[in-house]
């Protein structure tokens, strides 16, 4: 640890006590210089360049959007089974299987899984009462108009995904689709019957 | 001069007594609840606010003040200044106090002081520093000492950051998460830079002076100054903190870096006192300054450790964040103030403390309390960042009884160090009373012989100000 | 150094830079941040507090929470599980794909590997993510925090030590205002061994007037006033429990994503 030896006699600066000239050893600027670099090179790995979504957990904006949910007919998916697990698998199930007393099935309901899909984004838009029949077996409880309160992405979503799960083999429906339905419902539509759901098109 | 001292002492015992109150709430968290007033939530603050407010930044400005008009060579002129801006000071402190002890707090760390304190703390200490720069730009002595870097440095920095905590936090907030970057910024640049710079600046000039040793040397102090400025000033936010990445990261770097002026620091003083620490042993002034540069590397090192992402696992929302906090302000801040205080004061107001044994002792405890109060915290933080880190097996409220025994260690060091406190606030009232009836036997001297011209008879504050 | 000017002016670069670095860059960054959109969903985030609550964030700052309790959740790394929702027409291919591999634990490009092959055979999987770290595991969050969550707040009150369990999602973790009531009164009661002082402040010990009052605490024995007297929060007691309960941060973001666990049927 010795100095470079150009100590020259100390200065004194005025009034203060003397202070010596040697100068700085080069190791330690060696060290300064390496520990820049170390340094440089972990903000490189950890900083997300400034991107001001990256946070800790994700070392790049590359990362983060590995784990965002896919667009596409996959994202339709994920939101649909996402809203249908929050709102209707409370009463169809989770499974789609219906709950006794509570709601008809809707794996392999001949309602669900149609060619078409008018009637079906009717159902959610306007509700049911009275009596239907769903797979051979009478219901008669009454579904409130579960998704006239959604947007018509994720009630597009949620039919979606409903005609795609558990063996249903029905087509997507578009946001333009549960749209145009909607707006020729008009106001305050009441709910249907299930003579009314069986006389409508599919 | 001394109202600026005489004013920090006396915060600097009210602060002790709250934070030892708010310590004591651990053990009996009835002790004292049925007040609003000294819940936990406003006395911590308070206390940590006394402490820094109320005696380092005065006792710093103080220091500062002496040192430059004497490595000026030229004495400070216009005695009412320091007395209106100390008295501003102290107002701004009572009121920022008992802002908070009320519930005005403004809700940020170390800037919890309402508007009724921070106004005139920060007015009191643009007065002193402008002051200060008045006299450092008209100096005689026109060569640099390497102190004076630092105490200029430091004297142009608390206002910055301060004016800027102030109105982007208090004033007409920044949105959201904005808000705590800030505070972290301000936290850091006040608590880890302003201390730095004032405190190196003092050591700098206090260790070679009371050893008779060179200081060694010149251009690694110069390099430390311009690391220490350059690096610690980025440091401050957290990781895992809820903002982007590049801001901790951004700190982390920093931390790392700081190393180099920490070594730099750590040469220059081994260099300078080598070899001279036991046949200074006896020199209480030495003893505290000694100490606090030794408080200094190690809060530095605590710092480093705080902010590298595999440690901090262990150490982030633990004591050991307030541990290091306390050891930087008490243990190297305010143990160097202490040392340059009973070193300045005798030979500004040319008379001898009252109780020069005290200091001794004073150094004892606050040396012994200040250990106690860190060293169990630290181990303590890492005890509870461990069982926090494993919560499928240690439950919270396990966490919270296993820091108890550390607690009543650190409890024991505050009282230590209230203690030492208190004899500090006595050495120096005791000096005041003296001055003051030093002042009033020359008044009266000066009434009784009005004709008698001569020096003898001068104004006894122009003097206190030529011997400086 | 001789000159003064060059202390000043080295300070000002040095000063200036972190200033740039860390008081204009985040307010330029975040100053102007607004609501974002919750993953698979068009709802914003976060609606703002109602006013009650907002009132109780100024009784939490005024009486000085943040200096024992933190408000935000950290996240050490993120998880995902491949899930099998449907083993399509040859169940045993789907089985001896999946057979001796882990399905759990696993960074995404594995997890997509898997789930693919599954695909292959004429399966479907999905893939569940999911945050990981001690905090996440302690159960005080679903996700770490980020800067939306506190874009109404102001004062923001982070918080930066442990002395008390973490409190960004303790409206979703404790949803009865009842017990914040009664824990903000006597923590002790239900708590046992709490270190957090009484705020016997925040409340009032009145007579039981002609019926008890319908606020009033309902206290465990050894902490209940005298008889013939009630416990009744105070308005801003009130408000701090309002405050408490708004405090929720679970729902999936851009910066922050993860499956949501789906709702709990009510009965």
């Amino acid at each position: 640890m010795s100095d470079e030896s150009k100590s020259s006699t100390p200065q004194t600066s005025g009034t203060g006590p003397y202070v010596s000239r040697s100068t700085v050893p080069i190791w330690i600027i060696v060290l300064t210089l390496v520990l820049l670099f170390l340094g440089m090179v972990y903000f490189d790995h950890h900083s997300g360049w400034f991107d001001p979504q990256v946070y800790g957990p994700y070392a790049s904006t590359e990362e983060l959007e590995l784990y965002q949910p896919k667009s596409g007919e996959a994202a339709l998916l994920a939101r649909g089974k996402a809203r249908y697990d929050q709102v209707c698998g409370l009463c169809h199930g989770v499974d789609g299987l219906g709950k006794a007393g509570q709601a008809p099935p809707l794996a392999g309901s001949e309602w669900v899984d149609t060619k078409g899909f008018e009637r079906l984004t009717h159902i959610p838009l306007v509700g049911v009462a009275g009596q239907l029949s769903v797979k051979g077996q009478m219901w008669s409880m009454s579904m409130p108009a579960m998704g006239a309160a959604m947007s018509d992405e994720d009630l597009a979503g949620v039919l979606t995904y409903i005609r795609h799960s558990w063996g249903n083999k029905g087509g997507p429906v578009t946001a333009e689709e549960v749209k145009a339905a909607r707006a020729a419902l008009g106001t305050h539509p009441l709910p249907m019957t299930g003579d009314q759901m069986s006389k409508m098109p599919e | 001069m001394l109202a600026l001292f005489g004013g920090a002492a006396l915060w600097l015992v009210v602060g002790s007594v709250l934070a030892l109150i708010a310590s004591i709430k651990f053990h009996a968290p009835e002790f004292l609840a049925n007040h609003a007033c000294l819940t936990y939530g406003r006395l911590q603050p308070a206390a940590d606010d006394a402490l820094l407010y109320g005696f380092c930044l005065p006792a710093g400005l103080g220091v500062a003040l002496w040192l430059l008009a004497r490595l000026g060579g030229t004495p400070l002129r216009g005695a009412l200044v320091p007395i209106v801006a100390a008295n501003l000071w102290h107002l701004g402190v009572f009121a920022g106090l008992a802002g908070i002890l009320i519930g005005d707090s403004t809700g940020f760390t170390w800037l919890e002081f309402p508007r009724g304190g921070s106004v005139p703390i920060f007015f009191a200490y643009l007065l002193l520093a402008l002051w200060a720069m008045m006299n450092f730009t008209g100096r005689r002595e026109r060569a640099l000492y390497p102190s004076q870097w630092f105490l200029v440095a430091a004297l142009f920095w608390f206002p910055w950051i301060y004016s800027t905590a102030n109105l982007l936090l208090a004033t007409s907030p920044v949105r959201g998460v904005v808000q705590a970057v800030i505070g972290w910024w301000f936290a850091n640049n006040l608590l880890v830079v302003w201390t730095g710079l004032m405190g190196l600046g003092a050591t700098f000039y206090f260790l070679p002076k009371l050893t008779g040793r060179p200081l060694k040397s010149h251009y690694l102090v110069l390099f430390a100054f311009c690391t220490f400025m350059l690096f610690a000033t980025w440091c401050g936010i957290p990781t895992g903190a809820p903002v982007p990445a590049w801001m901790p990261t951004l700190s982390a770097v920093a931390a790392a870096w700081l190393l180099v002026p920490l070594l730099v620091v750590f040469l220059v003083v081994w260099q300078t006192v080598q070899g001279s620490v036991k046949s200074n042993w006896h020199n209480t002034p030495f003893c505290f300054i000694g100490s606090g540069i030794d408080a200094f590397l190690l809060s530095g090192l605590m710092l480093m450790l705080m902010s590298c992402p595999q440690l901090s696992r262990f150490t982030s929302f633990t004591w050991f964040g307030p541990a290091e906090t306390q050891l930087r302000l008490y243990g190297f801040f305010a143990m160097t103030m202490f040392g340059a205080v009973y070193y300045i004061l005798p030979r500004a107001v040319a008379l001898e403390f009252p109780f020069p044994k005290l200091a001794r002792v004073h150094f004892w405890l606050s040396l012994a309390g200040i250990a106690l109060l860190v060293v169990p915290l630290a181990i303590g933080g890492v005890v509870q960042g461990w069982k926090l880190r494993h919560p499928d097996t240690i439950a919270f409220a396990d966490t919270t009884k296993a820091m108890l025994p550390f607690l009543r260690a650190s409890t024991t060091g505050l009282l230590l160090m209230l203690l030492g406190n208190l004899l500090f606030f006595a050495n120096v009232m005791g000096l005041t009373l003296h001055w003051k009836i030093a002042l009033i036997k020359q008044f009266i001297a000066f009434v009784k012989s009005p004709l008698e011209p001569g020096s003898a008879y001068a104004s006894p504050r122009r003097d206190k100000e030529v011997r400086a | 150094m001789k000159n003064g000017f060059l202390i000043f002016f080295a300070s000002f670069v040095m000063l200036g830079g972190s200033w740039c670095g860390f008081v204009l860059a985040p307010v330029l960054q975040l100053g102007g941040q607004k609501q974002t959109t919750i993953l698979n969903s068009s709802d914003v985030y976060p609606v703002g507090r109602p006013g009650l609550a907002n009132q109780g964030l100024q009784v939490y700052r005024a009486n000085g929470c943040a200096a024992c309790h933190t408000e935000q959740v950290q996240q050490e790394g993120v998880a995902c599980e491949v899930v099998l929702t449907s083993a399509g027409i040859n169940p045993m291919a789907v089985t001896n794909a999946m057979s001796s591999l882990k399905l759990t634990g696993l960074d995404k490009n594995t997890a997509d590997v898997i789930v693919d092959r599954i695909t292959a055979v004429g399966g479907k999987a999905e893939i569940h993510i999911t945050a990981t770290g001690p905090d996440i595991a302690r159960g005080w969050g679903l996700r770490h925090s980020v800067a939306e969550d506190f874009l109404y707040d102001d004062p923001v009150q982070l918080g930066s030590v442990r002395i008390g369990p973490d409190l960004a999602d303790v409206g979703a973790r404790r949803p009865d205002v009842n017990w914040q009531l009664l824990h903000l009164y006597a923590p002790q009661s239900v708590v046992n061994g709490s270190a957090m002082p009484p705020f016997r402040y925040l409340f009032r010990i009145q007579k039981i007037g002609g019926e008890p009052s319908p606020d009033a605490l309902n206290l465990p024995k050894g902490f209940t006033p005298p008889a013939g007297y009630e416990v009744v929060p105070t308005a801003q007691a009130k408000e701090l429990a309002a405050y408490l309960l708004s405090l929720q941060a679970d729902v999936p973001l851009h910066d922050a994503p993860f499956t949501q666990p789906p709702a709990v049927s009510k009965p």
